[in-house]
């Protein structure tokens, strides 16, 4: 493991340091990330990278194949535009949280703020506690987990995709509706959270779209295939 | 005897509440306004006569080379003539039809610019100069594009439509448009109007920096903004860092928009550039943030008075698809039997039943579009507006489009000089 002292570098020069060790098998511990903005963005190879403190908005944002763990709590949209490898967040994580991901994994083990996977586009996202309003607005694709609570408008207009909440519901947002889990999905749901070294197995209630915003209701005399 | 129609119950206010009543939801349509508002026509040139010696057309050069998102850009955009084209997305527009934007772009030294939906492989290529639009709804959104971009447009609002989502009818919304952007195919896409992951101009310092970082720097960073605050709304792009301030007014074209926001909202053009002009001036950026206009732009003399008004570049949509051939009669389409109207009025590209395959995912419709033939038409109509466009500044006795000056202009209406700041002409007066 590679060290490096953020508080001794601007944000440039971090972040070029960790795509230049992109290509070793050792993994870089940043220290000293005290909140900083836009730490490990636009990574793309397979790297062990640990932030040692909290990070600001947008860590591992626009970013591919690393995996992250942040020993502390990350600002604004962690995990942004996430394709693939995984982020880590031991403490909470702000608003937006891994906001239009497309793939790989992201975990929170506290809790998440509002928008929490907000127009998500695929990949995993687990909470271990609680996320706040509009978690997964706008939703396209993927998985969202939310041990504990979900704050109000919970999958609002979501296309695909599904939520699992552990605990209570703030309310539904528009077009989203509660199913069951069936007991396979929920074995799937609980071996995330294993992996994750969660060892309950709460009952999961599901959140999908119910579709009935997919099309207008009516179109005009142009849009119809007549003339 | 038949009446003269009622002032406000005009036949078409009329057609608009039977239609609405039978729709049960606001209309939709594409093109652009259909309001009457002052613009470009309502300013003319004060060209030489003894007072300023004109430049021999064919003698001295006229330089129309302009520089735009040098703030601190390593590599900013070098466009050959101030006049690029705009974000339109693949979905709202055939391959076709964006692959030729791009060829077009390349064959003329300018650049085009992606849109909604994510980047195509094929416009890539075609493209030297390739603009990347981060869009609320980052349908397509990728980091390795962005990364391969040359320069990148956050688009907070557009003129057409501010204040409001894209969208995309389902009949567009098919094979890869749909994988691309993560849909279910046949859906009519509705889209989030604010970023994901930004809400404020001091999120949006934060965010410009992480596309700074993703890309090193490297590439200017634009922010598109619709033309409505213009003054607030240019000091906050500017001081949250943007290289490239783009002011799209409310004549700006749209594959797609509630008619209610493309007639009902923003300002012309010709008000919002001298607005957007002087908040620069205002926080000393002149020379330091770059200015595109755009909205409504047709020709040479329209991208002079742009110039003169303060901008730096413009951006061109619909002037660009109708370069294409939109609204053209060609022998493969009968407008009236496949849209209901003769051409030069079809304003039906939200319908993805475009009868010369611009605006359409149909592939028998996307054939009557001729890559070679329609690219070389959009590079042809961009030298002819950019000889215009030196046509003119040589006229005005200048040697360089980058001196084009509000002095340049007159104004023929009380309204247009009021809103664009510009003397009536015949008197020395700004109403
Ligand atoms: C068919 C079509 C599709 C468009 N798609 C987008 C888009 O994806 N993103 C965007 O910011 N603007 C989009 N626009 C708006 C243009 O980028 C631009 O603001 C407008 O066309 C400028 O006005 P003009 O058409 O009068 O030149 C689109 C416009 C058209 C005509
Ligand atoms: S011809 Fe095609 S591009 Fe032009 S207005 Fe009609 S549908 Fe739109």
């Amino acid at each position: 493991m590679v060290d490096i002292d953020a508080s001794q570098m601007t944000t440039r020069d971090i972040n070029l340091r960790l795509k230049s060790n992109s290509f070793s098998n050792n993994g870089i511990t940043v220290k000293n990330s005290q909140g900083r903005h836009n730490l490990g963005v636009g990574l793309s190879s397979n790297t062990e990278i640990k932030f040692e403190g909290n990070v600001g908005y947008f860590c591992g944002g626009l970013s591919s194949q690393c995996q992250i763990v942040i020993q502390g709590n990350a600002g604004w949209a962690v995990g942004d535009n996430l394709m693939s490898g995984s982020i880590a967040v031991e403490g909470n994580a702000g608003a937006s949280a891994g906001s239009t991901m497309r793939g790989g994994s992201l975990f929170v083990r506290g809790n998440s703020g509002a928008r929490t996977g907000i127009s998500m586009k695929g990949g995993h996202l687990v909470v271990g506690g609680d996320s706040g309003f509009m978690t997964g607005f706008m939703m396209q694709k993927g998985r969202i987990v939310v041990c504990g609570n979900v704050g109000e408008a919970v999958g609002d207009s979501m296309y695909e995709g599904e939520i699992f909440v552990g605990g209570t519901i703030g309310s539904l947002g528009s077009d989203a509706i509660v199913q069951d889990a069936s007991e396979d999905e929920l074995i799937e749901v609980w071996e995330m959270l294993a992996k994750e070294g969660i060892a309950e197995r709460p009952k999961f209630k599901k959140i999908v779209s119910a579709k009935k915003l997919y099309h207008f209701d009516s179109l005009e005399r142009l849009e119809k295939n007549v003339i | 005897m038949v009446k003269p129609s009622s002032q406000i119950w005009t036949p078409e206010a009329i057609e608009d509440v039977h239609e609405k009543a039978e729709l049960g939801r606001y209309r939709i349509r594409g093109f652009s306004s259909f309001q009457k508002v002052p613009h470009f026509d309502d300013l003319v040139f004060l060209s030489t006569g003894l007072t300023r010696f004109p430049l021999e057309g064919y003698k001295e050069k006229c330089n129309t080379k302009v520089v735009i998102g040098h703030r601190y850009a390593s590599q900013p955009l070098e466009l050959a003539t101030p006049i690029y084209i705009t974000g339109m997305s693949y979905g709202a527009l055939s391959q076709t039809a964006k692959n030729a934007l791009a060829r077009a772009s390349s064959m003329v030294g300018v650049a085009t610019c992606t849109g909604d939906g994510g980047m195509l492989p094929s416009e890539r290529k075609n493209a030297d100069k390739l603009i990347y639009q981060v869009l609320p709804s980052r349908y397509g959104s990728s980091p390795a594009d962005l990364m391969q971009s040359d320069a990148i447009e956050i688009v907070v609002g557009q003129g057409a439509k501010p204040g409001t989502g894209g969208l995309l009818m389902g009949v567009k919304v098919l094979g890869d448009v749909a994988e691309m952007r993560d849909l279910p195919s046949g859906i009519d896409q509705r889209s989030p109007t604010r970023h994901p992951d930004w809400l404020g101009p001091d999120d949006l310092s934060i965010k410009i920096e992480e596309l700074r970082e993703a890309t090193e720097g490297r590439v200017p960073i634009h922010v598109k903004l619709p033309a409505c605050r213009v003054v607030d709304d240019v000091k906050l792009a500017a001081k949250a860092g943007a290289d490239a301030i783009v002011i799209d007014s409310m004549l700006a074209g749209t594959g797609a928009s509630a008619d209610i926001m493309l007639d009902q909202s923003g300002i012309p053009t010709i008000a919002a550039i001298p607005l957007a002009r002087k908040a620069l001036s205002e926080l000393g950026l002149d020379g330091e943030v770059s200015l595109i206009a755009s909205g409504g732009i047709r020709n040479g003399a329209d991208v002079a008075k742009a110039l003169a008004l303060g901008a730096d570049a413009v951006a061109i949509g619909l002037a660009a698809l109708i370069a294409l051939n939109c609204n053209k009669e060609i022998p493969e389409a009968n407008y009236e039997q496949e849209i209901g109207v003769p051409a030069g009025y079809c304003r039906h590209c939200h319908t993805g039943k475009c009868p010369v395959g611009i605006t359409t995912q149909d592939p028998d419709l996307e054939q009557r579009l001729d890559f070679e033939q329609a690219a070389n038409r959009v590079a042809n109509f961009i030298n002819a507006t950019s000889m215009e466009l030196a046509l003119i500044t040589r006229s005005l006795g200048k040697g360089d489009v980058r001196s084009l000056e509000p002095e340049d202009l007159v104004a023929l209406t009380m309204e247009a000089s009021a809103m664009a700041q510009i003397p009536l002409a015949g008197s020395n007066k700004v109403y």
